[in-house]
């Protein structure tokens, strides 16, 4: 019985080390801050399509490292708030620029962060361009975009989204900053 | 009086669907000489083997979730899918066992002890980011076999030898399989700068030029 006790008393204390070094260790923390983002500029512009771009800066502040392993901007445009425009938008690292919006597994040690490129295209479905961001903008259009991230670290994959908003009003003083400059 | 030298070899990607000696053959045939060794990278045997996994895949179990948290942050299975894999691989009370032996050893200054005991995937598997896209979102176990296709390539090319190798930039080269007669030691001796390069140089066949002459010399010497 003394025996059986001893053993238990074992499991107990081992267990609670094992948790204390845990919890002690921690884990991943991804933020991504865009509260702290840049303006949108305007990158390009055709009769039909206007190319906006900002970036957004991200931190692991956890205390391991961590992996993003995907990550990617969701626009939220619903043709019920404004059916005027097309939009795609995509995402890179500053550091690792690519072409083909595809976004390759990053390490991220932890107390160290980066930046992403976020490029949002709009494409006028009827007309041109200008007049359809107009009209976004007389209706008061503002788009959200989710930034989708994947993270594998100490604890199981997850994915988790930050929300961004792109306001018509940020659009108009990218379009009015590019227009003065010409 | 000719050189040894290592001639990396550029291919597409490779993916599960190519036989790796059929790509061997098709990319670097015209390059390799009777006195040639060709060594190839274990990852990419490995991922035309289809030993490849998705951390979406691995149904985690709670033993891996304690385990990977006693693995420094720099290796594959600090994660817990990385964890995970090594333990579907090698087993998960074989994994256990070598934890606790390696950490006792530890205790008593002898490093290496765990992954001696926990079997040879534990140290070949490759944690995401591991290899190039888009393969960078798996993790990627060690290859099946290496010295078996070591001595397919040997025979289909009629070169001097040929060798699987795990090579990376952190100075760190070790021979999993080689044809007859091949010293791995030697080999990973020579391929410790890694010429294989980084994943996007996409170099993963690499030919050491003359070393079946630079052997005859040697043992000539000798």
């Amino acid at each position: 019985m003394e025996f059986l006790m001893i053993v238990v008393v074992l499991c107990v204390a081992v267990s609670i080390g094992v948790w204390l070094f845990i919890a002690r260790q921690g884990d991943a923390e991804f933020e991504f801050m865009v509260k702290d983002r840049t303006p949108f500029i305007l990158e390009e512009w055709t009769e039909k399509t206007a190319t906006f771009s900002c970036k957004v800066p991200f931190m692991n502040k956890g205390t391991q490292d961590g992996t993003i392993m995907d990550a990617y901007p969701r626009h939220l445009l619903p043709c019920e708030q404004y059916d005027g425009v097309e939009v795609n938008s995509r995402m890179e690292l500053m550091t690792a620029p690519r072409t083909d919006n595809y976004f390759e597994a990053v390490i991220i040690p932890h107390g160290t962060g980066g930046a992403v490129a976020i490029t949002v295209t709009f494409t006028a479905k009827k007309g041109s361009i200008q007049d359809a961001l107009d009209e976004m903008c007389e209706l008061t259009v503002d788009m959200a975009i989710d930034i989708v991230y994947q993270i594998v670290a100490r604890t199981p994959w997850y994915i988790h989204k930050t929300r961004m908003v792109m306001t018509c009003k940020e659009i108009m003083d990218a379009m009015q900053t590019k227009n003065a400059a010409k | 009086m000719e050189e040894l030298e290592l001639q990396p070899v550029r291919t597409r990607i490779l993916t599960d669907k190519d036989d790796i000696v059929e790509m061997i053959v098709k990319y670097a045939k015209d390059d390799v000489g009777p006195d040639d060794v060709v060594s190839v990278a274990e990852s990419v045997v490995a991922i035309t083997q289809g030993r490849i996994t998705r951390p979406e895949d691995l149904k985690i179990c709670f033993l891996a979730k304690i385990l990977c948290r006693f693995v420094p942050q720099l290796g594959s299975l600090s994660s817990v899918a990385g964890m995970q894999s090594a333990m579907n691989a090698e087993g998960k009370w074989r994994i256990l066992f070598a934890m606790i032996i390696g950490m006792l050893a530890k205790i008593v200054g002898k490093n290496g002890v765990f992954y001696e005991l926990a079997g040879p995937q534990a140290a070949l598997v490759d944690d995401v980011t591991g290899t190039m896209p888009p393969f960078d979102k798996c993790l990627v176990y060690g290859p099946r076999d290496p010295k078996g296709v070591a001595e397919e390539i040997k025979s289909r090319l009629g070169c001097f030898g040929a060798a699987v190798a795990d090579v990376n930039d952190l100075k760190r080269a070790a021979v999993l399989g080689v044809s007859e007669g091949l010293d791995p030691k030697k080999l990973a001796r020579i391929l410790i700068d890694n010429p294989f390069g980084n994943a996007s140089q996409r170099t993963p066949i690499v030919i050491i030029k003359n070393y079946g002459k630079a052997e005859k010399r040697a043992e000539g010497k000798a």
